[in-house]
């Protein structure tokens, strides 16, 4: 009874009906945003890129963990081997990938067989996506339909260029949180669905012109350790015929609409659970984490999490102003445990 | 949204596929050590200057930039073609895995005709993704289809041009051949040259 409760309790609010003003301040907020992100990283992409990392990157992850705290379940219930895979993946996927620059060093390897090495971490990314999609509709009944053809597919194209697979996953991050705020509109701000998948039509758009921008401009100065890095990042090495200016302006850009969805969209539109009557006290109302404000919640483990967050953004800024290039290196080594975090909770979502 | 998301993985997929499909292509033949290796494919114009007293070669910055990279990779950032040719056991796993997604496929393709269809935005969905990749894939097989003429084609006309102090625009292969110790350490520029009729080589 008392776990029927529980799930009770994290339950969806009313979807609110958006006053026009909102409306148009939610329209105008998304275009402003996206013609200055363009322009931008157009116009000055490699300073761009290091002036976004150093003042977002830190925030947004802690943005969302907040997000999947309140995504969170106070009792697991039929979810547990879900949640259980969940992170028991997500823990072994990081240190795997965390480890592999130290066997980068610590092991010769020649080039194919690091590009093997590669292929099978991408592949256990893959098929811990694929038992997440099993459990997850297995739980709600449905078929997996044509979700097993297509990870295999992904794989086979995975071991016939892992790194391009990697640099995909890159390219393809940023617009998983497009997809998280599109499924956060439809559950809260439904008047907003139309408009805001308007604007992801005219993104493709907006794309090209960049393209067509920057397709044909001299590769950017990268003779500066730090500007390297950040070529490479962009995936220069891997497409060396096309211009490091393109790469660099497009993956800027999009980090910025990602920066943006978990920054300032998710967190200003309305909350996605409503933890009914139960207030445990004022720090925990004003967070709105039902995993915190249940009386069989976890307040202090949550509150911990996200303090020691808040400690790790700080520390990342002080680092970026030590070392920018090696505090930035770090930072993208383990920042792949936000990129593998986002899964279960989109999968959750759907 | 989740049919349009399947269709569009699926054509993304099946557009990848079309643009990696080179089954037909025969077997690279077994190279020797000294064979070089073109490293970046170009294009070259061959000018006659009557007033000038050196041969002299212009290359772009941009080009430039293309060649440093494509050197600094030579070893590991090979063409797509030749990173599967070098990886047999890699090529091996990925046609499994193909072989088995797409068997996968016909099978939920199968099963599903068994099921009600779905509702009729969604075949609409389908039937303009299906014929999106169709059009998209003809066009990829009529573009390679109609690849343009060899590259010695235009350079068929270079000496007539350079007798009349015209220029000459064709492809190029940057190429890098190991030291020859009993040769020159001239660069050399081959140009390909075809007698009318017989289509030798001059």
């Amino acid at each position: 009874m008392q776990e029927v409760s529980d799930l009770i309790f994290v339950r969806r609010t009313k979807p609110d009906a958006l006053r026009p003003s909102g409306f148009h301040t939610f329209l105008v907020v998304l275009i402003c945003w996206t013609a200055l992100s363009a322009s931008l990283s157009v116009w000055i992409p490699l300073q761009f890129s290091i002036v976004t990392v150093f003042l977002l990157a830190g925030p947004h992850n802690w943005f969302e963990l907040r997000y999947f705290l309140t995504r969170l379940p106070v009792r697991f219930g039929k979810s547990r081997p879900f949640f259980l895979s969940a992170f028991t993946g997500l823990g072994i996927l990081t240190i795997t990938y965390v480890s592999l620059p130290f066997l980068y060093r610590s092991v010769i390897l020649s080039d194919e067989q690091w590009t093997n090495v590669l292929a099978v971490w991408n592949s256990l990314l893959l098929f811990w996506i694929g038992l997440l999609i099993w459990l997850r509709w297995r739980q709600k009944k449905k078929d997996l339909g044509l979700a097993v053809p297509v990870l295999l597919g992904i794989g086979a194209l995975n071991w016939l260029q892992p790194d391009g697979f990697s640099l995909g996953l890159v390219y393809l991050h940023p617009l998983v949180a497009l997809w998280f705020l599109d499924l956060h509109l439809r559950r809260t701000r439904p008047s907003l669905v139309k408009a805001y998948r308007g604007c992801l039509m005219a993104l493709p758009l907006v794309l090209g012109l960049m393209i067509l921008q920057t397709a044909t401009t001299q590769p950017l100065n990268d003779n500066n350790g730090l500007f390297w890095r950040i070529s490479q990042h962009s995936g220069a090495q891997l497409l060396p015929q096309v211009s490091s200016h393109l790469l660099v302006t497009i993956h800027v850009f999009l980090e910025m609409l990602h920066y943006a969805v978990w920054i300032l969209a998710l967190p200003l539109l309305a909350p996605i659970v409503n933890s009914a009557n139960i207030e445990r006290d004022r720090l925990s109302r004003l967070w709105k984490i039902p995993v915190a404000r249940h009386p069989r919640g976890f307040p202090r483990l949550v509150f911990g999490m996200l303090s020691i967050g808040a400690l790790l953004v700080i520390g990342l800024w002080v680092g970026f102003t030590y070392d920018y290039s090696t505090a930035r290196d770090i930072y993208f080594t383990l920042a792949i445990a936000h990129v593998l975090a986002e899964a279960p909770f989109l999968l959750r979502m759907l | 949204m989740k049919l349009i998301l399947i269709t569009i993985c699926f054509a993304t997929l099946t557009l990848t596929a079309i643009s990696f499909a080179n089954a037909d292509i025969r077997a690279p033949k077994p190279t020797t050590p000294t064979q070089g290796k073109v490293v970046l494919h170009t294009g070259l114009e061959i000018a006659p200057d009557l007033k000038a007293y050196e041969a002299r070669l212009q290359i772009p910055q941009s080009e430039l930039q293309n060649l440093r990279a494509a050197l600094d990779g030579i070893d590991s950032n090979r063409t797509f073609a030749a990173s599967i040719a070098h990886s047999s056991s890699r090529t091996v796993i990925a046609g499994v895995l193909l072989f088995l997604s797409v068997s996968f496929a016909s099978v939920w393709l199968a099963r599903s005709g068994k099921h009600p269809v779905p509702s009729s935005r969604g075949k609409k969905f389908m039937v303009i993704g299906l014929v999106l990749v169709a059009v998209i894939g003809a066009a990829t097989i009529i573009t390679r289809g109609n690849a343009g003429p060899p590259g010695y084609y235009r350079w068929k006309n270079l000496p007539k041009s350079l007798s009349e102090g015209r220029s000459t625009v064709g492809g190029l292969d940057i190429e890098i051949v190991p030291d020859d110790p009993n040769s020159s350490k001239n660069m050399r520029l081959i140009i390909p040259l075809r007698k009318e009729g017989n289509g030798a080589e001059e």
